[in-house]
């Protein structure tokens, strides 16, 4: 164990040596993220801080900021320096706090600076279950009642879900739950008819046969899982993409968003990084800061005229 | 027994002995602390974790939780203060002991069914974590409801000398439990446009506010030599008469604590006190309960430990953690590129295998650290008080604020601590305000999620056999607490008369 420290902090002393790839104007950079350790969000940034600190040439570490399902961190964002020390990792939720709190800071008060990779949603049932397509779950939807599983009241997962309803205009219940694996146990039992999940989540459950896949959400087909129709194909349209991606304080320096615009495509080609991000099924999906920033406006455009449709706000 | 065997050779790895001491020690001080839940210490502990081997890591992490699990109990004896959650129900009799003197004898107990309690989910673990996995299975969401009915339904038995007063008590707790993000739709509920409400108010906020800060108070009533505790500081195991008569309470504690542990969502705080409730029914001293008897210690905390071991069956059969901790150590898993989930066993059985032989190893590393550490913990409690109500205020604020490094929190505890004040003189209980605060969104989001699955129906409550057995257990449960206080309503005896009112 001690073996192993010494190692990593070679390592860590080792990228600090061969750094200087390029001028970044602060020598340490803090990525913050709302989840806690060890969660999704969490081990994306600390991946991403590892690839990144010799690209960069800086030392980036990670923070977790938790609490008020991410206002505390947009707050802390929001009154950073704007020299691109202290950073975001942003997912959907900063959206969905923003429009359904309106906490103090909001994802207004800060800027999009690139966007990193989209995490697939997936559709799934038991495997055990009678549902062998999509169009399966459909018919049982259209001819008595559907019930379909989502992790958490507001999130990507039941805007999803709801979306579904909506094109095919079948009857279910979309069902929202206290995470992930509430909902996983209530597919598994056969209480919820379909389930929607990060493929990431799905895993485990897929190589074990537990769990069969039915469709992708995302635009297209998912590189993993070329046999897996997006349900777009199968007639419905309907289609999310989960973001995960960097935002800062408003009015950075160019050279700070050029630094990190360089930056994201030769960290997603770097090798080991790439092992990491394939074994979990997260999609390179890179964008710029123009581009980011119309995507992010467009996303938030979308879930709050969701949220007011589905009487979540007013 | 196939993995029983397999387990062995990894008991001889030295850095996995490390780990799970190093877990097992900051787990139990983590527990220990008010304020600081099993689940911080573990997210504390995680970024120690990156640069270790994988094993080393997740056994780390699993020792934390099973030492944090046990280390509640300290607080909770010592200084009224339930270091986590769980260890809400040892408080009642723990603390009644302290104040006879028999602090030692009252962490003898504890640490004893704690041991034994982790020891018997240990086995579970390895021996049934199949059938205990399909057991999870059967639980839907109205299941679920009526598990949380059964928890509830514990109230009536710790209400003390008056129902109504126990009923208004776990409203409180039931109300404040509906702060926060609705359950069904999402949208914040009381929250005031306040960001820090979002996830609704912590469970420890209010039981650190209602039993240390309310006692602090109380404290500061009395003159300095009424009150006054001299337990040596020496710990001491049961002899073999009372632990003899702990087995009962023990085997009640450790069959709770499994079926309660493999639930995800359940955990170790309805484990206790459903425990604690069991033991008393069952028990041929009911009349000591919540005077400092040696059951009500045992009951809770071998439930408690057992589920810190039988929590990791979902986890580790489906990937699915069921409280905050597991949570953690999933993330712990995920870190060192592991799924936990039915794959794991034959990917890398090697890495369950070192679980088990640390977790054992972190058991026993419990005893002795327990053994070392208590006399100095003793040692301090029996300080003139003055000293040791400042220390015991400045540790509560600081372990409150750290939680999310904010003064909401603090200001929260201590509007909970005033509040529990007039509780006390009103006569109150707590008991049920923390369950009541505990169950609240259990049985809430579960009632809510079963109606949105059947379209309003309320008949979905009784379509399957797992709620319906639990829920005629409740009925039983409430119907028969409802004749005792009848009958002894009619024929005051003098048992009831003087009995003292349980938690105020």
């Amino acid at each position: 164990m001690l073996k192993n420290c010494l190692t990593a902090t070679a390592i860590a002393i080792s990228f600090g040596g061969t750094a200087v790839a390029q001028d970044y104007p602060v020598k340490s950079v803090t990525l913050v993220t709302h989840s806690s350790p060890g969660a999704g969000g969490d081990v994306f940034l600390r991946e991403l801080a590892k690839a990144l600190s010799p690209v960069l040439g800086v030392n980036v570490v990670v923070e977790n900021i938790t609490g008020g399902s991410g206002a505390t961190a947009m707050a802390h964002i929001a009154k950073a320096p704007k020299d691109g020390s202290i950073l975001y990792g942003t997912t959907p939720t900063f959206i969905y706090t923003s429009l359904l709190s309106d906490p103090e800071y909001s994802y207004k008060d800060l800027d999009p600076v690139v966007n990193v990779f989209e995490d697939p949603e997936m559709i799934f049932t038991s495997a055990k279950g009678p549902f062998k397509t999509l169009e399966d779950a459909m018919t049982k939807a259209r001819e008595s009642r559907g019930t379909w599983g989502a992790a958490n009241p507001a999130s990507l997962e039941r805007q999803s879900m709801e979306m579904l309803k909506t094109a095919s205009g079948v009857n279910a219940a979309v069902v929202t739950h206290e995470g992930g694996g509430d909902m996983m146990i209530n597919v598994l039992n056969g209480t919820l008819d379909i389930g929607v999940g990060e493929m990431q989540e799905l895993k485990s459950q897929v190589e074990a046969g537990q769990v069969r896949i039915l469709a992708a959400l995302t635009a297209e087909r998912v590189a993993d899982y070329p046999d897996i129709p997006t349900v777009k194909e199968l007639g419905y349209d309907v289609a999310v993409r989960k973001f995960r991606g960097i935002a800062g304080p408003k009015d950075l320096p160019a050279d700070v968003i050029a630094a990190w615009e360089a930056a994201i495509p030769q960290v997603l080609a770097k090798p080991e990084f790439k092992t990491w991000y394939e074994t979990n099924s997260l999609r390179p999906d890179f964008m710029p800061q123009s581009q980011y920033r119309n995507f992010i406006n467009g996303f938030a455009d979308q879930t709050s005229d969701f949220l007011r449709s589905a009487g979540v706000t007013q | 027994m196939e993995s029983l065997l397999d387990t062995l050779p990894h008991l001889l790895d030295l850095s996995l002995i490390l780990a799970a001491f190093i877990g097992v020690t900051c787990g139990i001080l983590g527990g220990a602390l008010p304020g600081i839940s099993p689940s911080i210490t573990m997210a504390l502990l995680l970024p120690f974790t990156y640069a270790m081997q994988p094993v080393d890591a997740i056994v780390m992490l699993a020792a934390t939780y099973i030492g944090a699990e046990y280390g509640g109990s300290v607080p909770a004896i010592l200084i009224r203060t339930p270091g986590t959650n769980a260890a809400a129900a040892t408080v009642l009799d723990g603390y009644a002991m302290n104040r006879q003197g028999k602090a030692g004898l009252a962490l003898g107990i504890s640490l004893y069914s704690g041991f034994l309690g982790s020891i018997f989910g240990l086995l579970l673990l390895i021996m049934l974590s199949e059938p205990l996995a399909n057991l999870a299975l059967a639980f839907s969401p109205p299941a679920y409801f009526a598990l949380g009915i059964l928890g509830l339904s514990v109230i009536a038995t710790l209400s003390g000398d008056s129902m109504l007063k126990g009923l208004i008590a776990a409203l409180f707790g039931l109300m404040i439990a509906t702060i926060g993000t609705d359950p069904v739709t999402g949208s914040n509920r009381f929250t005031f446009g306040n960001s820090d409400l979002l996830g609704g108010i912590e469970p420890v906020l209010v039981m650190v506010g209602l039993f240390a800060l309310s006692e602090l108070l109380a404290q500061a009533g009395t003159r300095d030599d009424i009150d006054r505790i001299t337990s040596r500081p020496r710990i001491e195991f049961p002899g073999l008469r009372l632990a003899r008569r702990l087995i009962k309470p023990q085997a009640i504690g450790g069959t709770i604590g499994a079926f309660e542990g493999v639930m995800p969502g359940a955990g170790g705080t309805i484990a206790s006190f459903m425990a604690y409730n069991e033991a008393r029914r069952w028990s041929k001293n009911k009349e000591e309960f919540g005077k400092g008897s040696p059951e009500g210690i045992a009951a809770p905390e071998t439930a408690n430990n057992t589920v810190a071991e039988t929590a990791l069956v979902p986890l580790l059969s489906f990937g699915i953690p069921g409280s905050n901790s597991t949570a953690i150590l999933l993330g712990g898993f995920l870190i060192h590129g592991l799924q936990p989930g039915p794959m794991l066993f034959e990917k890398s059985a090697d890495v369950i295998h070192g679980l088990y032989a640390g977790i054992l190893v972190a058991i026993f590393g419990m005893v002795a650290v327990g053994i070392a550490i208590l006399p100095i913990c003793v040692w301090m409690v029996n300080r003139p008080r003055a000293f040791l109500n400042a220390f015991i205020l400045a540790l509560i604020l600081s372990g409150i604020y750290t939680i999310h490094e904010g003064l909401t929190d603090v200001a929260f505890m201590l509007f909970a601590g005033a509040f529990g004040f007039f509780m006390r003189f009103l006569r109150f209980p707590f008991l049920p305000t923390v369950l009541g605060l505990v169950l609240g969104f259990l049985v809430e989001s579960n009632f809510r999620r079963s109606l949105v699955l059947s379209g309003n129906d309320m008949s979905i409550f009784v379509g399957d056999w797992v709620s319906i057995v639990l829920l005629t257990v409740a009925a039983l449960f409430i119907g028969g607490s409802i004749i005792q206080r009848g009958i002894s309503f009619f024929k005051p005896s003098p048992k009831t008369a003087e009995a003292e009112q349980i938690g105020g």
